[in-house]
Formats: C-alpha cells, sequence, structure tokens
C-alpha cells in the first residue's frame, strides 16, 4: 500500500513541478485557444479538413524552432535558418525538375548540403574565434546569393510526383510531414537528455569554462550544435520542398523571426545552457494557432505580426518575472538556516 | 586628532552557509591613510561591498560623523560622501576623461549635457590629484595606471571624502605604484580619509598610518597605528594562531616512491620560472602563498590553459605535454577541483546528477552514446552519500546548493572519472568552520587510500594541518619547501621567513 502512496505522491510531485513550466502554460494556452476557435468557428476548426491544414503548416515552424533552439543552447544563435532553408529547397527542386535527380537522391543530397553548410559554419566561428552572429549573418547572405542564382525569379515546380505525395499525405488526418517533425522532435529530445553529446552540447552552453576544466571541448560543442542546426534546417527545407507546389527564391524568406519566436516562447534560455524541445513544439502550435484565428476571423495579416511580438515579449518578461520571484523566495528560505545549524 | 568620518560596529552580513562578517568595527577618520587587511575570504570584499550599499548588513551599525546611517544602495553611499575604485575598471571606454569624471552628475543645461561646462570641473578634479591629463582624451587611449587615476578623480567629483581602493596596485608598475601613493598622500592631505586594500605589505607599510585585519569574518585588529605593529605582527594576525592545526590520525607516505607528478625546472608564458616540484602516490603536498603568487596559473599551465615554455612535466613517469584539460583527465587522470566552484567547479543550471557524472558520461554510455538513466543516478548517489552532500534530491539544480556543499559536487566529479591524481584549489574559501573541518577529513582519507594531491591554499593553519611538505610560492617562482611537523608556529615561523626573505631582496 505504501508503495502505492508512494508513486502517488511522486506522480504528485511530478505535476506540481511541472504546473509550474513554461511548458504547462503553454499546454494550457494551445487549449484554450484551439477551445475558443472551435467556438467561434461554430464547430469546423476541429474538422478533418481544417485540422489537416493546420498541422500541414505546422512541421516547418516547429522543425526551425528547433534548429535555432539547438544553436542557442550552446550560447550561439544561427540567422542562416531561413537561407539555408531556402537553398538547400532550391537546390532539391532544381536537382529533380531540371538534372531529373532521383527524388530519394536529390533529397539526402539536400539534407547532406545543409548539414555541411552547419558544420562550416561552427568551423569558421571556432576557427576564427568571430562571434556567429556575424558568421552566421554573412552565411546567410552568401546562401541568398545562391539560392536567387538557382532560381532567380522563376518557380521550379512540377518535381518527382512521389515527393509530392509524400508531402500532401495525410492518413487519419494527420499530414506526414507533421509526423516528421515530431519524429525529429522527439529524436532531438531523446538526444539532448540521453546522449553524452547531448549533455555535453548542454554543458558547454552553461558554464563553458566549467565544462572546458570538466574535459570538455566547448569548440566541439558549438562545431557539433550547428551541424545539427543545419541538419534540422536540411530536415525543415525537404518538408517544405515536399509540401509546397513549388519552390523559389521566396522560400525561407519568412522563417527566421518564427525559428526565434518559438524557443523563446518555449522557455529557452539566450545565454545557453538550457533548451525546451516540448516547450518549443508547443510554442510553434501557439503562433499557428494565431495564425488560424486569423484566417477564421478574416483580420488583416499584420496582426499575426504583433500578435507574435506582443507574445514573444510577454513570454521574456512574464519568465524574467517568474524568475526574479523564485530566487526571493528561495532566498528567504534560504538564508534564516545557515549549513552549520542544519 | 582628526575627526571622525565613518564608523562601523559589531557589523555582522550572513550569506546562506557562512557569516561573511561576524562582528566587524572599523573607525576612518579624516586625513589618515587606512590599510585593509586580510586572506583571501576574510571578509574583505563583503565589508567593502556593505560600506558602499550593495550589500545590506544583517547586524551592527553605521555611523557617519557621528550620526547613524544606512546605506541603502551605491547611490546613497556616493551621496553620503563614500567612494569606491574596484579592481575591474569601471569607466566607459568611448567616453572621454572629462565626461568619465561628470558621468555620475553631468553638468547640464536645459536637460541637455553641457559638455563646455564639463571640462572645468573635470580639469579641477585632475590638477587637484596633480595628474597631467588632457579631460578630452577618449578613456581607450589611457594606460591601465591612468584610468585608475581618472577613476579615482570621479570619485573626487563626486566629493568623496572616504575613498575605497580595492587592490589598486595589482596591475601597476613600482613607478605608476609610487605616483599612486602620492595621489593617496594628497588625498589625504586635503582631509580624506583613503582605505587601502592591498596583500603587498611592503605598499602597507609604505603609504597606510592605520590598520584593520579581518580574519574569518572578524576584526582582530582594528583602526590601530601601524607603527606599533611590525611586519611579523601583521601577517600573523592575518594568517591566525587560533584555530591552529586540528589533529587527524596518522598517515604513512612512502617517500621513496615514484613521483606520481613531477614539474622539472619549468616556465610558462604566464611568467614562472624554474619551478620544481614534485607530489608522490599517498601524499598531500602543499602549494602556499599569498594571493597572486601565481599557483593556480601555474597548475592551469600543467593542465594545457597556459603555456609552458621551458622545462618538462612527468606525470606517472611519463613526459607530459598537455595541450586541454581534457587530454590531462582521459589521458593521464588529472582532476583539478578549482577555486571559483561558482564560475569553474559546477553548472548551476544543471541537475546535481549530472553535475556529478559530467566526466564519466563516455564510460557509462551504451550504444548510440545512450547514458542508461539508472547507472548514472547510482554513481551520483554513491558519491553523494560517501562525501556527505546534503541535498534533497538527486535532480536538484546545483545552484540551490550551499557553497560548502557546491564544492563537494565539484570534487565529487573527479572521484566519479577515478582520477589517478588530484588538484585542489583553496577548497575551503568561504566555508563555515563544520564543512571546513569535513573537508580536511575527506582530503585527508583520499592520501590515506594512495592518491596524489596537490594542495593550493592561503590559509596557513589548513597546509599546517593537511599538508606533508610546503612548497612555497611568491611573485611566479618557488622560494623553498619544508617539511611538515604539523607544529603550527613553528611552521608558519618559517614558512613567513621564506616570504619574507624574498621581500628583503626586492627591496
Amino acid at each position: 500500500m505504501s508503495t502505492l502512496l508512494d508513486q502517488q505522491g511522486r506522480a504528485a510531485e511530478v505535476l506540481r513541478r511541472f504546473s509550474r513550466t513554461t511548458a504547462a502554460m503553454l499546454l494550457l494556452v494551445v487549449v484554450a485557444g484551439s477551445v475558443a476557435l472551435e467556438v467561434a468557428s461554430s464547430g469546423s476548426f476541429l474538422e478533418g479538413p481544417s485540422v489537416r491544414v493546420f498541422l500541414q503548416y505546422l512541421a516547418t515552424p516547429i522543425l526551425i524552432g528547433l534548429a535555432q533552439m539547438v544553436a542557442l543552447c550552446v550560447g550561439q544563435l544561427n540567422l542562416a535558418v531561413g537561407a539555408l532553408g531556402g537553398f538547400t529547397a532550391c537546390l532539391t527542386g532544381v536537382l529533380m525538375a531540371d538534372h531529373g535527380v532521383p527524388a530519394v537522391i536529390a533529397v539526402l543530397v539536400g539534407l547532406l548540403t545543409a548539414t555541411a553548410v552547419g558544420l562550416v559554419t561552427g568551423i569558421v566561428i571556432v576557427a576564427t574565434q568571430i562571434n556567429g552572429f556575424i558568421v552566421t549573418l554573412a552565411t546567410m547572405t552568401i546562401l541568398l546569393g545562391a539560392q536567387y542564382r538557382l532560381v532567380g525569379t522563376r518557380t521550379v515546380d512540377g518535381y518527382s510526383p512521389t515527393l509530392r505525395d509524400l508531402g500532401t499525405a495525410a492518413p487519419l488526418d494527420t499530414p506526414l510531414v507533421f509526423v516528421t517533425a515530431i519524429v525529429a522532435a522527439g529524436l532531438l529530445g531523446a538526444f539532448m537528455y540521453r546522449t553524452v553529446a547531448g549533455r555535453r552540447l548542454l554543458a558547454a552552453g552553461g558554464n563553458p569554462l566549467a565544462a572546458r576544466l570538466s574535459g570538455i571541448s566547448t569548440d566541439r560543442q558549438i562545431v557539433l550544435a550547428h551541424t545539427l542546426s543545419g541538419l534540422l534546417v536540411g530536415v525543415a527545407a525537404v518538408t517544405a520542398t515536399a509540401s509546397l507546389p513549388g519552390v523559389n527564391h521566396s522560400v525561407g524568406g519568412d522563417w527566421l523571426l518564427p525559428s526565434f519566436a518559438a524557443p523563446i516562447i518555449g522557455g529557452v534560455a539566450l545565454t545557453g545552457g538550457s533548451i525546451a524541445v516540448f516547450g518549443t513544439v508547443l510554442a510553434a502550435f501557439v503562433t499557428r494557432l494565431i495564425d488560424a484565428a486569423r484566417a477564421q476571423f478574416s483580420l488583416d495579416p499584420s496582426w499575426v505580426n504583433l500578435l507574435i511580438g506582443l507574445v514573444v515579449l510577454g513570454t521574456v518578461a512574464g519568465g524574467h518575472l517568474h524568475q526574479t520571484r523564485l530566487a526571493k523566495s528561495a532566498s528567504s528560505e534560504a538564508s534564516p538556516q545557515p549549513e552549520g545549524a542544519r | 586628532m582628526n575627526s571622525v568620518l565613518l564608523e562601523c560596529r559589531d557589523l555582522v552580513k550572513v550569506f546562506p552557509g557562512v557569516r561573511a562578517l561576524d562582528g566587524v568595527g572599523l573607525r576612518l577618520t579624516a586625513g589618515s591613510v587606512h590599510a585593509l587587511l586580510g586572506e583571501n575570504g576574510a571578509g574583505k570584499s563583503t565589508l567593502i561591498k556593505v560600506l558602499t550599499g550593495v550589500h545590506a548588513p544583517d547586524g551592527g551599525t553605521l555611523a557617519w560623523e557621528g550620526e547613524p546611517v544606512q546605506l541603502r544602495s551605491p547611490l546613497e553611499a556616493t551621496r553620503t560622501g563614500i567612494g569606491v575604485v574596484h579592481q575591474e575598471r569601471n569607466l566607459i571606454p568611448g567616453f572621454s576623461v572629462a565626461e568619465n569624471i561628470t558621468l555620475q552628475k553631468p553638468p547640464s543645461r536645459r536637460g541637455l549635457v553641457d559638455y563646455a561646462a564639463m571640462t572645468e570641473p573635470a580639469a579641477g578634479c585632475l590638477t587637484e590629484l596633480g595628474v597631467d591629463l588632457a579631460p578630452d582624451r577618449p578613456v581607450r587611449e589611457l594606460s591601465v595606471a591612468q584610468q585608475q587615476l581618472v577613476e579615482i578623480a570621479k570619485a573626487l567629483y563626486t566629493e568623496s571624502r572616504v575613498l575605497l581602493l580595492d587592490e589598486p596596485t595589482a596591475s601597476l608598475s613600482p613607478e605608476e605604484t609610487e605616483r599612486l601613493f602620492e595621489v593617496i598622500r594628497r588625498l589625504a592631505e586635503r582631509g580624506a580619509c583613503v582605505v587601502f586594500v592591498s596583500h603587498k605589505l611592503e605598499e602597507v607599510f609604505a603609504v597606510c598610518d592605520t590598520v584593520t585585519v579581518l580574519r574569518d569574518g572578524k576584526s582582530v585588529l582594528e583602526s590601530s597605528p601601524l607603527a606599533d605593529h611590525s611586519h611579523d605582527d601583521i601577517v600573523s594576525l592575518m594568517v591566525g594562531r587560533a584555530h591552529a592545526a586540528t589533529e587527524l590520525h596518522p598517515r604513512p607516505v612512502d617517500r621513496s616512491a615514484a613521483p606520481a607528478l613531477e614539474l622539472d625546472g619549468v616556465a610558462t608564458a604566464g611568467g614562472h620560472r624554474d619551478i620544481s616540484l614534485a607530489v608522490r602516490p599517498g601524499e598531500i603536498v602543499g602549494l602556499y602563498g599569498l594571493v597572486g603568487a601565481g599557483r593556480s596559473e601555474l597548475v592551469k599551465a600543467v593542465l594545457g590553459l597556459g603555456r609552458i615554455t621551458a622545462g618538462e612535466v612527468r606525470v606517472h613517469g611519463r613526459t607530459a605535454r598537455i595541450s586541454s584539460p581534457r587530454q590531462a583527465l582521459h589521458e593521464f587522470g588529472i582532476g583539478y577541483v578549482t577555486e571559483n566552484r561558482k564560475e569553474e567547479g559546477v553548472f548551476l543550471e544543471q541537475p546535481i546528477v549530472r553535475n556529478i557524472t559530467v566526466t564519466v558520461w563516455r564510460r557509462l554510455a551504451r550504444a548510440f552514446g545512450f547514458v542508461p538513466a539508472r547507472k548514472e543516478r547510482e554513481t551520483a548517489q554513491g558519491l553523494v552519500e560517501r562525501l556527505g552532500i546534503r541535498i534533497a534530491g538527486l535532480a536538484q539544480n546545483a545552484g540551490e546548493l550551499s557553497g560548502g556543499n557546491q564544492q563537494k559536487v565539484s570534487l565529487a566529479k573527479w572521484l566519479a572519472a577515478d582520477t589517478r591524481l588530484l588538484v585542489i584549489d583553496e577548497p575551503t574559501v568561504g566555508v563555515d568552520v563544520r564543512t571546513k573541518r569535513a573537508f580536511h577529513e575527506l582530503i585527508w582519507e583520499l592520501a590515506h587510500d594512495g592518491l596524489p594531491i596537490l594542495l593550493i591554499s592561503s590559509d596557513l593553519a589548513e597546509m599546517v594541518t593537511l599538508a606533508d611538505r610546503i612548497v612555497v610560492m611568491t611573485d611566479h617562482r618557488v622560494r623553498g619547501e619544508v617539511d611538515n611537523d604539523r607544529d603550527y608556529d613553528r611552521m608558519s615561523g618559517r614558512i613567513i621567513r621564506l616570504i619574507h626573505d624574498r621581500d628583503a631582496v626586492r627591496s
């Protein structure tokens, strides 16, 4: 019996801890938002087709949010998320449409290219000691040029029907691209929380000096983070190529801000050392809800950016207030009993 | 007799786990240069922070010119007339000298900064100090010494009558130091009180007239005329005789064993010359010196964080050219328990379990690098029990622990990795007496089990308690070595003489 009580107690403790997290708050927002939209749309929001569209367009924000999160976790950032995604999508499309490369190979080339660009970015940052902001700003500009060089002003379409079918397939109203994003998030979570390499990333981001003195090469972690970020952007680009009607120079153009919004709203510290896979996914969900609400109420598109901006500010300010309160209550708990007295 | 500017009595400041100030009295009189001395962790920086309004005291009284006063913020301290020049520079590099001096109260007209009216008072302050500097020069062009003088001028501009100088000579050449002393004397003549914090006793005797010594958060000598005390008096007050060596059961050391760590004529890019020492299995070798002697820097150079320019390092009999702490750990089994645990020792925002197993993830890992959670917890739990770390649970963040327990966590990670040589740097700075005692027993046990330990400490009592041999360093050089017979008075005498001989050579 006591074990049952124990288990209940532990479950209650886990629940209590969870209820204080950003993810819990976001989950609440997601549920409340969905219900509100369901009511406002008189029941059409949760019907099959509209759920499918909703999830279809959720894949990209999740993947680019995760790509940015990985860079943030070692105290870096990746301004080239959108440019790399656009370039990779165009590269894959051009290979298939203009050069007749089979879809499997084109997709693999796309993923490898994005990963390689991430790897090179990381190596340049470590080797030159130049701030990652500047290096990724430069790669962003280079990649934008490369993307334009590839496609110019035309839209590449009519490539691999198989890939397009996969990109729009949605068994049980669950689009495959969304499943891809969720699987990527799951794998990333397992990698970050459970493997040696993931932990080293977090350690190096949280306290570089202590990490070095504990036998962790911080340089390698920076390279690894950018490589992983590149790979995730590659996955985002492939899902975009598969699900969009065609690719052109504007793909990726509006990815940069959402890539920051998702992890920041999701509870990732900009200073490095923390990640929030679940939080980032939920935050992408919230931004998508705002978009859906705009469509529902036929609001002006500018409202979406305004709202997302306010949500970002609000969560950051709210999180800051929460931390300060926690710190205060912790110190008032700790100070009356110095260690010797315990 | 000059008037008393600032007086404090029975100041107490408690941080979680430690009484940083535990009854400090201080009387600062106009026209004097007051030395504030004490070893690392004695409470000097906390006292400075209380006097400048950064920390509110938990007990005791403060009076300004006889009137009780409360300093609730640095701004209030400045308004009262207390200025401080910190060790690290606090100037804005892109601003001019005049802009920096008048930063806290820039002359303005209708809400706009009046640049024309700025130069004159700034130049006035500089002239008063006898400093020849153009007020319109950007601060980034100035030398460290000149920047320091600008900071003093800044304090003058805000009409500070008590000026705290925290280690002002740490990065100055002898000539620059002499010029600074002239400025300090001039300030005292004008009726200010300059508080001079330094580890260099010869400088203290050169410029100060009054002295206060802190030890373990208490003022063991309070506002006393410096002329009444000798060099040796002051040093023994600083290091303390009160809590002399605590007894630990005897532990045999095999002096004939092959050394685990050997430095042979090592020089570094950081300025170390001709350093030779050896640590044998089961031996605790103390590396003693005052702050700034270059002990931690020496160890960091050996670990690959600095450049070794000459000589040889041998670890377990092998010549070791170590290029990173990573290599030091994996190839040579060297662990380094760092001095600044918060900055270098622990990951404050990571759970305790990860903090302990960070060195062994690779060894615990299964296929694809996955670390089995159960094995990780077992490893951490074993060490938590062995070291008696007080925690709420392994998932608790290390940042929530007290200083002593954080220190134990940062030791635990090296024990987890089965290191074959341990360097422990200032293990008990800022921890209370009970934890200190527990730490000493722990280090003793580790050596008893055959681990070679190099112990860095500025706490002479700790050295005499723990070390088998004590290597004395000053100024990046080894000055000598003494066999510890655990007689505190004899040991401290010999060590202080080793430190002094070098002072005699220099002056």
